[in-house]
């Protein structure tokens, strides 16, 4: 892979792709050594540059640099240190005068690592911008496909909830039909809007109506911040038309498979015992996002002579 | 001091004429085109040969920042930018600070610019007082203190009774209100427009419905108020087609787009990779839409084509994408954007002179009597963009980098040359 940056799956091609999830493939049995650790990285800075709370992305980040033995440092900055006079170039510009090798960011507003990308020497990995990209959940989201329906080919999947506000729903949206699996969409029509249409899915907007064809279920996390803002009506409404329980899971196929990028709200977009049920690969997503992420650690940084 | 100006092309929609003439100006005044015998005069002489003469552009549409927020621009930085593209008569917006709502600063800001600005300012007051857009503000002493229109910027009125009620109030002092398009409540949080590219970009959408809402307000206003509306900013096919038949009914509105939104479309926001110097107040739209606009100042439908200038330091656009502020500097790309979108020099000139002339009650047609303000335009050069060298404090311009058709060889304000390269 020729890139400084992965800043969206949006325009990345299916050779890339196929790279990063056979280099992920092969990254994921350093994790289950009892000495998990290789030397690629060493002597390598990376920085997580994280301007809003997350917990696992960003564990999942470290542990992916420590694995490869790269000198991880973190950040937690304020958006809002803009209004407090440092803009947010003011402080990549900071940042590139200590010479990073990498820097894994997240912001609320799109676009931020492309500025980032743009103007410095160092890699940026996007971990997550406003609502647009979050390309390491998506590419660990087709790793955990492919490995348990062997491709990404033809497969159907169907992407419930608030598409609409979903970066995570994007990145997926991009990968999975590049590398030729089919996206449907449903959920409420506020979050389902006519306009993803451009994006190559189609638009359904019932569950039901998916349940049938889909050979995959990948869940959003519903934000409560969005309720009663002329969003949606009501939590309770919102598990009755949208929310996966046992009973429509009765209706799906049988090996369908049950994902969700996490937090979950047990309840409302899952209920309990389907989040912990059979179908469930929910933590074998979480596994894998450390694997993609030491794969995208190496092959933008160029890790030399290491095992991979 | 007379001059004489030979062997240029005059080219005036406002007098119809489109043919080799002389011009002679004497002190401010122009006092012939034409029916002279150059040699028989004592005067300076410039030689024109191969360039167009054309009246001084008249920009509806700029923010000067003067006074308040003269670290963006001021009366000077402004004027000049105007020169060098070509204006020599600019309507100051009013938003500033204090906001352009009291008699005393309309005169300030008039003869300040008489002092210090190199072309023409003219005032354009507030509507409403600090542009908040709920009490009306003292119009008529507006109109007295020397405001040459009326304009509300970018701030919607919200409230439609307080709407109707200021264009019932403001028309009988007889000057144009120029208003934005849009609904003060859709797409609040959107900065692109809505469709592919928003989606593609992950940014919130502004959508063509939000102009068409907007626009078919003001049209139901211009009816029952019988008011003159300028709607400013129309940038979408959806616009153009409630405007045209606004305009076929026979209403008083009009409207006017910047010549930004001529040339370029949101493909260039999406490939620009979240540059800000796209970002711009309404967004850049389809190709169907900036080709609808491009048909609609052809013939004339939109009566102006303005500069959009809105001037920011380099701090303020330097920001994520949705916290940039937007707009760009316009005043000295306009006229380029506006010929390599129509390709004809005599509709451009129509859009950036005699339409807003006429707009604000200006006769600027070059014509004995007239004052001299007037531009020496070369057709068959071009110009490359270098946003970096513009007379503006702003720096920032979606044009930036692009090698665009016509150059203005001088500007002349009030028999003076102005500008000159």
């Amino acid at each position: 892979m020729n890139r400084k940056d992965m800043l969206g799956l949006r325009g990345v091609s299916r050779e890339e792709i196929q790279e990063i999830l056979d280099t992920a493939r092969r990254f994921k049995e350093i994790s289950q050594r009892r000495i998990k650790k290789v030397p690629t990285l060493r002597g390598r800075t990376v920085v997580t540059l994280f301007f809003e709370n997350s917990t696992r992305t960003r564990v999942s980040f470290d542990l992916a640099a420590k694995r490869l033995s790269a000198d991880g440092v973190g950040i937690s900055a304020s958006t809002s240190s803009a209004k407090k006079g440092e803009t947010l170039m003011d402080t990549a510009r900071n940042l590139n005068a200590m010479q990073p090798d990498a820097v894994i960011m997240r912001h609320s507003l799109a676009g931020a690592p492309h500025m980032l990308a743009q103007a410095f020497p160092f890699s940026v990995i996007n971990a997550g911008d406003g609502i647009n990209e979050h390309p390491s959940q998506a590419l660990l989201d087709m790793l955990t496909i492919r490995e348990n329906l062997g491709t990404l080919e033809g497969k159907t999947v169907a992407i419930v909830g608030d598409v609409y506000h979903s970066r995570v729903a994007r990145s997926n949206i991009y990968g999975l039909t590049t590398m030729g699996a089919r996206v449907v969409l449903a959920g409420p029509g506020t979050m389902c809007r006519p306009e993803l249409a451009s994006m190559g899915v189609e638009v359904m907007h019932s569950v039901d109506d998916v349940l049938q064809e889909a050979d995959v279920l990948m869940m959003l996390r519903i934000q409560r911040e969005r309720l009663g803002k002329g969003m949606l009506s009501s939590s309770r409404e919102y598990s009755h038309f949208y929310g996966l329980d046992s009973a429509r899971l009765e209706r799906a196929r049988d090996n369908v498979l049950v994902m969700h990028p996490g937090p979950i709200n047990r309840g409302v977009e899952l209920s309990p015992d389907v989040a912990d049920g059979a179908n469930s690969v929910i933590l074998q997503q979480v596994t894998n996002g450390v694997a993609v992420r030491m794969a995208l650690l190496f092959l933008l940084l160029g890790g030399e002579g290491g095992e991979a | 001091m007379k001059t004489i100006y030979v062997g240029g092309k005059v080219l005036c929609p406002g007098s119809g004429q489109d043919e080799l003439l002389d011009l002679l100006v004497e002190d401010e005044e122009i006092v012939a085109v034409g029916g002279f015998d150059p040699d028989g005069v004592d005067a300076e002489r410039v030689e024109c040969g191969g360039l167009v003469i054309a009246p001084g552009f008249v920009d509806l549409e700029a923010q000067l920042c003067d006074p308040g927020f003269t670290w963006r621009e001021d009366l000077v930085s402004g004027s000049q930018a105007a020169a060098r593209g070509g204006f020599t008569t600019v309507l100051a917006s009013p938003r500033t600070d204090p906001v352009l709502d009291d008699p005393a600063l309309v005169r300030e800001v008039i003869d300040r610019g008489r002092e210090m600005a190199c072309v023409d300012v003219l005032v354009a007051a507030a509507l409403t007082t600090g542009l908040g857009g709920e009490d009306i503000a003292e119009v008529g002493l507006l109109v007295e203190a020397g405001a040459s229109a009326l304009s509300n910027c970018d701030v919607h009125i919200r409230d439609t009774t307080v709407l109707r009620n200021a264009l019932l109030y403001a028309r009988p002092f007889g000057k144009t209100v120029m208003l934005r398009v849009g609904d003060p409540w859709l797409d609040k949080s959107g900065v692109v427009n809505e469709g592919e590219v928003s989606t593609g970009m992950g940014l919130r959408g502004i959508s063509d419905a939000n102009e068409e809402i907007g626009l078919s307000r003001l049209v139901a206003l211009a009816r029952v108020t019988g008011a003159s509306i300028h709607a400013t900013g129309i940038s979408t096919a959806k616009g153009v087609q409630v405007l045209r038949r606004a305009r076929e009914e026979g209403l008083g509105i009009s409207g006017s787009t910047g010549a930004s939104y001529l040339l370029l479309n949101q493909e260039d926001v999406l490939e620009s990779g979240y540059n800000t110097a796209y970002k711009l107040s309404p967004p850049l739209r389809t190709e169907v839409d900036r080709q609808a606009l491009v048909e609609a100042v052809r013939d004339d439908v939109l009566t102006a084509v303005t500069s959009q200038h809105v001037p920011w330091t380099r701090v303020e656009k330097e920001l994520e994408f949705e916290q940039a502020e937007a707009g760009a500097a316009g005043l000295e790309t306009a006229l380029s954007a506006t010929m390599a979108a129509l390709d004809d020099l005599s509709a451009a000139v129509r859009a950036l002179s005699t339409g807003p002339a006429e707009l604000l009650g200006l006769n600027n047609a070059l014509q004995a009597g007239a004052v001299a303000n007037f531009v020496l335009l070369d057709p068959s050069a071009s110009v490359s963009v270098n946003s970096a060298e513009f007379a503006s404090k702003s720096k920032s311009s979606p044009l930036d980098g692009r090698v665009l058709p016509v150059e203005v060889k001088a500007t002349v304000n009030r028999g003076k040359a102005v500008h000159t390269r």
